[in-house]
């Protein structure tokens, strides 16, 4: 049986680890790609190193960024005493383009999961804090998912942060249960904003 | 395979498959085995899965396929795939009769709790959610207990959502009892001469408030690693006389007790979706007596008048007769059923 070269097959397993590529359409692109010619792979070559290397995490808000910080953070027409907290940098993208939110947006890396080993610490919990204490802010909204681990995260955040002088939302419960924004349309997305409530922490 | 509406014999040698067909037809509506055999387990030996499928006509006709390997599980119903296993539990409702159900007096509080739990997913399409969410954050809670030292307001993050999917589990049990207890001592009375009072009693390990007791167990819970009480630890006592039957009834009244609860099950069924399950009996007629057999028959005509179907496993020498009417009997030999007979 013929196999693929060595080089291609290691190619193979690599574009394999990207999300939404299976092992087929992983060998496929191998394949394209060893058969391209030099100046297409260069760009490609290119434009991933450049895009690796100009884009990190915003030191304030935590979202995907080539300046410090973001131009979202650094954008002063945009409400300054409102911050959303998600879960993760592609949260702000979606939502974002539901053009439902005009605030700050604040990433938590991750919800608790003590089935994982996520406790509180490994969480952007305390630069949260720091910018509610350093900012005029007025209302934090938590957009984090709709499942058990989502639910107990805004809970203990709502109890930790109701220390400071703020007030805590969290969007509406439209969102499917136990879903992550991702699958959220926009529509929903932005009927979930204006149906924020306040949560309780007793 | 075509099974009309009615009662249907399948006829058989041991080890020939027939409790293989009562075994599919209780895995489309439950998607467990009732022997409780894992999955991988029901694979045919050198066979990467197994599938079952059927059509079933009731008001309405629905398609199940359900195909399981170690790899992949692949749930359909009328085609979708589905995605809340709470959209699909009801399509098919089952009550099996087996030897297994001695357990149900017999065995560990698990096993009634489970007989609970899946009549409850039967009729109450949310149950089964917060099942499967209460499972969830109790393993995120005993996780959190296992940690040196536990972030004690995570801890209470875990602890309130333990007690809002708990607290729903234990109202839904809670009210389920008392309407299952005379449902059971009505079939347990029709099946036995004696005159014992049958009584189901529900016994949760919360006595009112889940949250209060939840704070109160709070260093027992640390002390052990684990959460003491909730809804998993639950139980559902069954006395005669007032006395526990799991000690103090005779090997007899055990077995009539078992059948005079998946009687009531039946019957409750019935009762909430207005039409019978479909009756599952494997064998165990062979085990029971005349006077027992006899007081099954009035929950088999009625299934016979509704147009409702039973499915019934025996082996040639055991069959009851008294069970005549109308029935469809197959033969089952080596896997393969064989239409045998229909008689009036
Ligand atoms: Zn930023």
């Amino acid at each position: 049986m013929l196999t693929l070269p060595p080089a291609v097959q290691e190619l193979k397993s690599a574009l394999n680890r990207l999300p939404g590529i299976g092992p087929r359409s992983a060998e496929r692109i191998a394949l394209h790609l060893v058969q391209s010619k030099q100046d297409a792979v260069d760009l490609l070559i290119r434009s991933v190193k450049e895009a690796k290397e100009k884009v990190s995490l915003c030191e304030t808000c935590g979202g995907l960024t080539e300046t410090q910080p973001c131009p979202l953070c650094s954008n002063s027409q945009r409400q300054q005493e409102c911050i959303c907290v998600v879960v993760k940098p592609t949260d702000i993208l979606t939502l974002e383009k539901s053009q439902a939110f005009k605030g700050q947006y604040h990433v938590l890396g991750g919800q608790i999961s003590p089935m994982n080993g996520v406790g509180p610490e490994d969480l952007r919990i305390d630069s949260l804090e720091h910018r509610i204490r350093e900012n005029p802010v007025e209302e934090v909204i938590l957009a984090l998912g709709s499942d058990v681990e989502g639910d107990a995260t805004s809970y203990y955040l709502a109890k930790r942060l109701s220390a400071l002088d703020v007030k805590i939302t969290r969007i509406a419960q439209g969102l499917p249960a136990g879903s992550e924004l991702d699958y959220a349309d926009e529509l929903t997305l932005g009927k979930a904003m204006q149906g924020r409530a306040a949560l309780p922490h007793d | 395979m075509k099974f009309e509406p009615g009662f249907h014999l399948l006829l058989g040698k041991n080890a020939q498959g027939k409790t293989n067909i009562l075994e599919s037809i209780y895995l489309l509506a439950t998607l467990r085995s009732f022997r409780g055999v894992g999955a991988a387990q029901m694979i045919r030996q050198g066979q990467k899965g197994f599938f079952v499928g059927a059509e079933i006509i009731g008001s309405q006709s629905d398609t199940i396929k359900y195909y399981w390997s170690m790899r992949e599980r692949k749930l359909t119903l009328n085609q979708d795939p589905v995605k809340r296993l709470s959209d699909f539990f009801g399509t098919l409702r089952a009550v099996v009769f087996c030897t297994e159900d001695l357990q149900l007096v017999k065995g560990a509080p698990r096993i009634r709790r489970r007989f609970m739990d899946l009549l409850l997913a039967q009729t109450q399409p949310t149950y089964l959610q917060y099942l499967q969410q209460y499972a969830k954050v109790l393993c995120s809670r005993n996780a959190l207990l296992k940690q040196y030292r536990p972030d004690l307001n995570v801890l209470d993050s875990f602890s309130r959502e333990l007690v809002k999917y708990g607290q729903a589990l234990i109202d839904a049990r809670r009210q389920l009892i008392p309407k299952l207890s005379p449902l059971a001592r009505l079939a347990y009375r029709r099946i036995s001469a004696d005159a014992e009072e049958l009584m189901m009693v529900y016994k949760p390990t919360v006595q009112t408030d889940f949250a209060e007791e939840l704070k109160k167990n709070m260093d027992r819970d640390r002390q052990y690693r684990s959460t003491l009480i909730g809804p998993h630890r639950d139980d559902l006592s069954l006395k005669l006389n007032d006395n526990l039957a799991s000690q103090f009834g005779s090997e007899g009244q055990k077995r009539t007790l078992a059948l005079a609860l998946k009687m009531a099950q039946a019957e409750y069924l019935t009762g909430i979706v207005g039409y019978p399950p479909v009756l599952l009996i494997d064998d165990v007629m062979g085990e029971l007596d005349r006077e027992r057999r006899s007081g099954l028959l009035p929950l088999l005509e009625r299934a016979h008048h509704a147009k409702g179907q039973v499915f019934m496993t025996c082996t040639e020498e055991n069959w009851p007769r008294e069970l005549g009417r109308r029935l469809t009997r197959w033969q089952v030999s080596q896997g393969q059923v064989q239409w045998h007979e229909s008689q009036s």
